[in-house]
């Protein structure tokens, strides 16, 4: 077969999907409006742990326009892929404030929020917990007595604690490590729960049919597949008897895939005869009652040669899981590892505890554990450069991995472009020239932060491509588009792989009754896996194109090319238009499908110590991304206020797809990166969030805009689609402790817990200026 | 008891009989079917409602559809003209600003209510402009992009 030309790939093409959404025709899951649809609204716990005594609703059940309530005992279902400890709606129990208790459907959401006003609910207060730290002691509450009842996908719990996940790893010998070493480094460093923000609600809609025992559950959500499996397991009936039709979704950052206005709908739509029920979330539910950040407490001993060389790591690290698991398992496993950063220690060992506190329920954040981790591994890459003398870039470069080089559990490195992303980044920043302060009480400073992430391995991914007789194609496939520009760079890919132009190429939206199975969009794995797949099924579909135009043209199918829609015969020249051949045999003979399925179950890039076992086993990626930030910063001594001036933002992508969606990407996530950073905490008072609405809970405006200068690296990736890995999670990691090592670059202070408010910083100023240091 | 109200949408004119307490932007989300303007908080935050009256930019969450009797407004829907994007919808597509998109109309209204009254802001004049709406995928750099690119630019309908 002739060899597929780049045309699209590599290329800056304005998004696909650009269009719908200037003009406001795009249809999100907020827009979903059905025919008899009928409104939710959830009456929630005002506790963070109490027994449920009484739950009186004959009132809500009387009021006008209801049409149904549901309480936990009518709808007594519980779900969670990774502990199956949570219910639908309360059953006896409530475990933080927000918990849902009763929902209501009514003819208006009016309607449904009066009646939520009619029903009395008795508690008894339990006592509560609510620094996971506190939650490991003996005497702490219990926030689930009887863990070791749930089912659960077997990975370390601890019955009779507050402990969900335990994760333990070691490699080499600690004890000689740290006797090796000639500075042992101990600090703590704890990175806070921030909350995805979206700016679309969570929202589902859901319809029940009582005849054959189905739902369709319209949904802003990333993972399809994954929450009608869970869903189905959760109630006990057949995976294909749950529908999930995904629009486009208003972002999304790893907060929207589990079940959180699906868990409403569904309990609601088992009671309505048919009817749908939609469920949006409201503002002050979306930051008190979705899911957050997992918080973390993280403590480092890193033991280091004279000459800046690591020997040992040993951390341990308390993640804060809230009141149900969710899905932090992934970041107290996974998420954990990349604590010891993208450098070559020869014993690491790592303690990592999930701990059930009374609180809202933490889950996956983009990232998936390493925004947290890395704050904790760079902040002290750059204690340990500053006490040894050594520049911050040196250290890193001297430890940074290479191609080549093993990971923590023996899978040699492939496509390690970070070098290349710390030289990039450093040069773009002007490292090592101090900045001019804009006034004489603000003084100017530079850091940086690098960052490793893997992918979640192995996950599958299919599709189909269809060719119709316009020579159009449709890629058919379960890939949400979250405004991560799925749609465009799947587009790109397909139009490359079969020989068409960009806009002869469409790409579905998830139903999945229609498009295939697909894990997720989540893990930066939507361009490597996805892609691959597509790559796969085009290819096919291209190759059944050339055959048939040989048989047409009489000409050898080998010698025939198609590019840009146009049939080419070699030494011979363009024969005719793809468009023009199907019009001439397009018909019942004619098969124009292409199927691809991708998965790295089975790539020899996955081998590792071949002595691991278990969970241990699990530890390589397909892919993994590097990327480094540098930032300079402007801090006021006199207010403590932080500028951030400048981020250059380096990020190794493999290949670039389309350098339009990974700078997106990139500037997009050194925005979040900075307001997580600088603005955002959830405020709590006795287990209640008391920053509940977006005037409170501040995120980055445009004016908070620093400059950014996204960089792109491109090593490639044998196994990657034109050589492509992904973007989109890293990028949010690495500007934090870029921040937190300019602060102390700029003034000499170290803030080691998140966020870095003025607050800190002028208290760590008025700190030093006492010791006169 | 309904109240009647009077007004342009989009340059469509619209008596109707609504509830007293409706907002504008359930009025035009639910009564019109224009969809195209979202609501991301109800509280006057996010700037996600945000539609222009009488050429102003508003949070439509927080103005009573009354309050907007007699009143022109325009939301993202009004700004193609037969099909031709308005120069700020393009721009937006060819500088790469828009992400998951939600908060495009807000955006794209905030801009053209700028540059209405200012042919020729500058970068701080149109961070000042938009710094009412939120964007969590932080398209800000190019957002900012694609109203510069246009500023100066003396044609009409911008």
């Amino acid at each position: 077969m002739s060899e597929m030309k780049t045309h699209s790939v590599g290329s800056r093409i304005p998004r696909v999907d650009a269009k719908d959404k200037v003009t406001g025709h795009a249809i999100y899951g907020f827009d979903v409006d059905l025919p008899g649809m009928l409104y939710g609204a959830t009456l929630r716990s005002p506790l963070p742990h109490a027994k449920i005594v009484e739950i009186e609703t004959s009132g809500a059940k009387k009021a006008p326009g209801v049409r149904a309530v549901a309480e936990g005992r009518d709808f007594p279902f519980t779900f969670g892929t990774a502990i199956k400890d949570q219910p639908f709606l309360a059953v006896d129990r409530v475990r933080y404030v927000g918990e849902p208790v009763v929902a209501v459907a009514a003819e208006t959401e009016a309607a449904a929020m009066d009646a939520l006003q009619k029903i009395r609910v008795k508690y008894e207060e339990l006592p509560a917990v609510f620094d996971p730290r506190e939650a490991l002691k003996d005497e702490s509450p219990l926030v689930h007595p009887h863990l070791e009842r749930y089912p659960h996908s077997g990975h370390p719990i601890v019955p009779g604690t507050n402990i969900c996940v335990l994760r333990t790893y070691k490699v080499g010998d600690m004890e000689r490590g740290f006797a090796e070493a000639d500075e042992i480094f101990e600090d703590e460093f704890s990175a806070h729960a921030v909350s995805h923000a979206t700016i679309e609600p969570h929202v589902a809609v859901a319809q029940y049919l009582p005849a054959t025992n189905h739902y369709t559950i319209w949904s802003s959500t990333d993972r399809p597949y994954l929450l009608s499996r869970e869903l189905a397991v959760a109630l006990g009936i057949p995976a294909d008897h749950i529908r999930y039709i995904v629009p486009y979704v208003g972002g999304a950052f790893g907060g929207k895939n589990t079940l959180v206005a699906e868990a409403i709908a569904v309990a609601l739509a088992r009671f309505t005869k048919g009817r749908p029920v939609k469920v949006v979330f409201s503002r002050e539910e979306e930051l008190t009652a979705t899911q957050v950040r997992v918080g973390a407490f993280m403590k480092l001993k890193t033991g280091v040669k004279r000459d800046g060389t690591l020997i040992a790591r040993s951390a341990d690290i308390v993640w804060d899981s809230g009141a149900y698991i969710s899905n932090s398992n992934g970041v107290a496993i996974r998420g954990a590892y990349t604590i010891f950063g993208p450098y070559r220690i020869p014993n690491v060992e790592l303690v990592s505890r999930l701990v059930y506190t009374n609180k809202e329920i933490s889950g996956s954040y983009r990232g998936y554990g390493t925004t947290q981790v890395t704050w904790a591994c760079e902040s002290q890459m750059d204690v340990i450069a500053h006490r040894l003398g050594i520049d911050p870039l040196e250290l890193r470069l001297k430890n940074a991995y290479a191609e080549g080089d093993r990971y923590i559990n023996g899978q040699v490195l492939h496509g390690v472009g970070l070098k290349k992303t710390i030289e990039k980044a450093a040069q773009e920043i002007g490292w090592g020239k101090r900045g001019q302060p804009s006034s004489p009480t603000t003084r100017r400073g530079k850091g940086m932060a690098v960052i490793l992430k893997g992918t979640l391995t192995p996950t599958n991914s299919c599709c189909f491509i269809k060719v119709n007789q316009e020579a159009n194609a449709t890629v058919i496939c379960t890939t949400p588009e979250t405004g991560g520009g799925q749609k465009t760079v799947l587009s790109q890919i397909a139009a490359d792989a079969i020989g068409l132009p960009l806009d002869s190429v469409v790409v579905t939206s998830p139903d999945t009754s229609i498009t295939p199975y697909n894990d997720a969009v989540g893990s930066s794995r939507t361009t490597f896996h996805m892609g691959n797949a597509v790559v796969k099924a085009g290819q096919q579909v291209r190759q059944k194109i050339l055959d048939l135009a040989g048989r047409t043209l009489k000409a050898d199918p080998r010698r025939l090319n198609l590019f840009e829609g146009r049939i080419y015969e070699e030494g011979v020249g363009e024969r005719i238009t793809l468009k023009a051949l199907l019009s001439r045999t397009f018909g019942p003979a004619i098969d124009l499908l292409g199927e691809g399925f991708y998965t790295p179950a089975d790539s020899p890039l996955l081998a590792a110590d071949p002595n691991l076992e278990g969970w241990d086993a699990r530890m390589s990626s397909i892919f993994w991304m590097f990327a480094t930030h540098a930032a300079e910063v402007e801090v006021d001594t006199e207010t403590g206020v932080v500028k951030i001036v400048k981020v250059a933002a380096a990020h190794d992508v493999g290949q670039a797809i389309n350098p339009v969606t990974c700078e997106q990407q990139i500037e997009g996530a050194v925005v979040m990166g900075l307001s997580n950073t600088l603005f955002e905490e959830l405020k709590m008072e006795g287990g209640r969030i008391l920053n509940d609405s977006l005037a409170d809970y501040k995120l980055a405006t445009v004016s908070d805009m620093p400059r950014i200068v996204p960089i792109l690296v491109e090593a490639q990736h044998k196994e990657g689609p034109f050589g492509a890995k992904g973007v989109g999670e890293p990028a949010a990691g690495a500007t934090g402790p870029a921040i937190a090592n300019a602060i102390f670059d700029a003034v000499g202070v170290r803030i080691k817990d998140l966020p870095i408010t003025a607050e800190k910083v002028w208290a760590a100023l008025k700190r030093k200026e006492g010791r006169g240091d | 008891m309904k109240i009647r109200i009077d007004l342009t949408v989009n340059g469509e004119h619209h008596q109707r009989e609504v509830d007293p307490q409706t907002t504008l932007v359930e009025f035009l989300r639910e009564s019109l079917r224009l969809t195209g303007t979202k609501e991301g908080c109800g509280t006057g935050d996010c700037g996600a409602c945000t539609v222009l009256v009488d050429g102003n930019p508003v949070n439509s969450c927080l103005m009573l559809v009354a309050d907007a009797h007699g009143c022109r407004v325009t939301t993202i829907e009004g700004l193609a003209e037969e099909g031709v994007l308005h120069p700020l919808q393009q721009s937006f597509i060819d500088q790469g600003a828009v992400q998951c998109g939600f908060c495009s109309p807000a955006m794209i209204l905030s801009a053209k209510a700028l540059l209405d009254r200012n042919r020729n802001p500058g970068e701080d004049d149109i961070k000042k402009a938009l710094s009412g709406v939120l964007c969590r995928c932080g398209s800000y750099k190019k957002i900012v992009e694609s109203v510069l690119a246009l500023a100066g630019n003396e044609k009409e309908n911008v």
